[in-house]
């Protein structure tokens, strides 16, 4: 029986160290995690220094500001020791035994292990203090009284490690580990409970995010990604698109555009992997068939527009001109029937830094009225998807009052 | 070092990855048919053929296009369609000012190689990114429709 045990502690250990391993030569173990963490995206403002903080989070109950996680003694965390910062990632509590909010993905980046943690701290601690103080956080009483999330971690903060699934493979494991510990993907993509809590049993199954919608992404085939080649998968996390299956557009743009990309190849396989094994959550929005319906060619303004503004990059048949990343058949985003992501890339327009210049897309919300956006977002569905979705000039409205960029 | 096959002709050449197709086909090759308009893929001035498809030459980086057949205004009149339409311009005396009318020509000539038997409707789609601030829309949709009947 202890031979039995040593075996499978064994075993174990080697799923763990392939687990954790990144050979990644051109970037140290620490960077690598960093960015597979996307500290970075909210850790900055547009236009600010990197990791120095400052970025409002919105809430129903007041508004968060991102700390500088720059080794700054004063302003940053320069004075944080290895415990410390271990704690503030594995349970959310940080220097002086202060709880944070669960924006704060803690609750994701738990399941990395100390010596993956103290990595991270160690990449930061090599970058250049930055002196910024972040705002105070503007939260209103009771929900300012930080000492509370102590009963809300007793009960939705598991303070564990990833442990590896021996029946799976070491590639299974490693995409595990990426998708639930530092990429965080749940966060978004997991919609939350009543008490704004990743709802297990409903992972990946796909939530709202301001403007924009984080898609099912679980194995689902209809619903999810389950009917995605990992060719797909793989080229929509490291480049931002996969014909015919998604773009990434608003915050998922950004996470392609400082987390993603930066991934060795065999990490997104390995992601894609885990992502098709996960379990099926028929909710959400289908995927369209690859189509064009000819019964949306009415003249009036919606068509117009599209003529005018879209088609150069679009093509009437959605298939994209310049670049296949701009296609618009077999997208989610053309089947939803409220046009969400529709309207928040016409208003945010799509201009990551990485993307090639055939690749990015201008706003429109100077160039176009509600009535007009409405009515080009609804060609678009009715073009491309089969919801019969609709836009109205109101929501276009509400949207563009609350444009996330 | 950049290897292009530029109107039937294989061509390698010393230019930055992301320079825009335009700027290599006027700077570089002294192919000055094709014009520069906008520059962010919103009018159709710079219009090439991309493996028989029209394209923003303005907004395509050279390196999206290595090892595919790019064919501009100047070789356009070597195809049979070419030489249609250029006739068929003539014919309506479509142009005014002329700047926009390589883009014009060649998104024409992608039309009536994809449809050789275009109908308003098709000609109307195909050629709405392609802007004329002389307005000879109505000529060039009759040049078209000649190709398209005869």
């Amino acid at each position: 029986m202890k031979v039995f045990h040593t075996a499978l502690g064994l075993v174990a250990g080697l799923l763990a160290s392939t687990v954790y391993a990144s050979d990644t030569p051109a970037m140290s173990k620490g960077e690598y995690l960093t960015r597979a963490a996307d500290c970075v995206a909210c850790h900055v403002v547009p236009g600010g220094k990197p990791y120095a903080g400052g970025l409002e989070f919105k809430l129903p109950f007041g508004s968060l500001y991102s700390p500088n996680i720059t080794p700054d003694k004063e302003t940053g965390i320069g004075n944080w020791t290895d415990d410390e910062f271990v704690d503030a990632l594995q349970k959310g509590v940080g220097k002086d035994g202060k709880h944070y909010y669960p924006a704060f993905p803690y609750t994701s980046y738990t399941q990395m292990s100390r010596e993956d943690i103290l990595a991270i701290k160690g990449y930061l601690f090599s970058l250049e203090p930055v002196k910024q103080m972040p705002p105070e956080n503007k939260i209103s009483f009771p929900f300012n009284q930080r000492w509370g999330m102590m009963f809300w971690n007793a009960i939705f903060a598991s303070n564990e490690r990833f442990v590896p699934d021996s029946k799976q493979s070491a590639e299974w494991n490693r995409g595990a580990y990426l998708v639930q510990g530092p990429g965080h993907c749940g966060e978004c993509h997991t919609p939350r409970n009543i008490f704004q809590a990743m709802s297990t049993g409903n992972s990946l199954a796909g939530a709202e995010l301001g403007n924009w919608m984080a898609y099912n992404i679980s194995s689902d085939a209809k619903y999810g990604i389950g009917a995605w080649p990992e060719d797909a998968i793989v080229s929509y996390l490291s480049k931002g698109y996969a014909a015919g299956f998604g773009g990434a557009g608003g915050p998922m743009g950004d996470a392609v555009e400082h987390s993603l990309r930066y991934l060795d190849p065999a990490d997104l396989k390995a992601i894609a992997v885990y992502l098709k094994s996960t379990p099926a959550r028929s909710e959400g929005i289908p995927r369209p068939t690859m189509a064009v319906n000819d019964a949306a060619l009415q003249k009036g303004l919606g068509q117009k527009l599209f003529n005018d503004t879209c088609v150069a990059c679009h093509q009437i048949d959605g298939s994209g001109r310049q670049s296949p990343a701009g296609g618009l058949a077999g997208l989610k985003t053309v089947n939803d029937p409220k046009g969400r992501n529709v309207m928040a890339t016409l208003l945010e327009g799509h201009t990551p830094t990485a993307a090639r210049v055939d690749q990015r897309m201008p706003d429109f919300a100077r160039s176009y009225s509600d009535a007009e956006l409405a009515a080009v977002s609804t060609f678009v569905l009715r073009r491309f998807g089969q919801s019969d979705g609709e836009v109205k000039a109101e929501d276009v409205a509400k949207n563009r009052a609350s444009a996330l960029h | 070092m950049q290897k292009l096959m530029i109107n039937g002709q294989e061509h390698n050449l010393d230019v930055a990855d992301d320079m825009p197709l335009l700027w290599v086909l006027r700077d570089v090759m002294g192919l000055t048919g094709t014009k520069y308009g906008c520059g962010i893929a919103q009018c159709g001035v710079c219009t090439v053929h991309l493996d028989g498809q029209a394209v923003r030459s303005c907004v395509l980086p050279v390196s999206a296009v290595a090892g595919r057949k790019v064919t501009t205004i100047e070789a356009v009149g070597e195809q049979a369609v070419g030489q249609a339409v250029q006739k068929a311009w003539l014919d309506h005396e479509v142009v005014q000012c002329g700047y926009c009318q390589s883009g014009q020509i060649m998104s024409a000539v992608a039309l009536l190689q994809e449809h050789p038997k275009a109908n308003d409707e098709q000609i109307v789609n195909a050629m709405s990114g392609n802007l004329c601030r002389c307005a000879t829309y109505t000529r060039i949709r009759a040049a078209i429709k000649s190709v398209s009947q005869a």
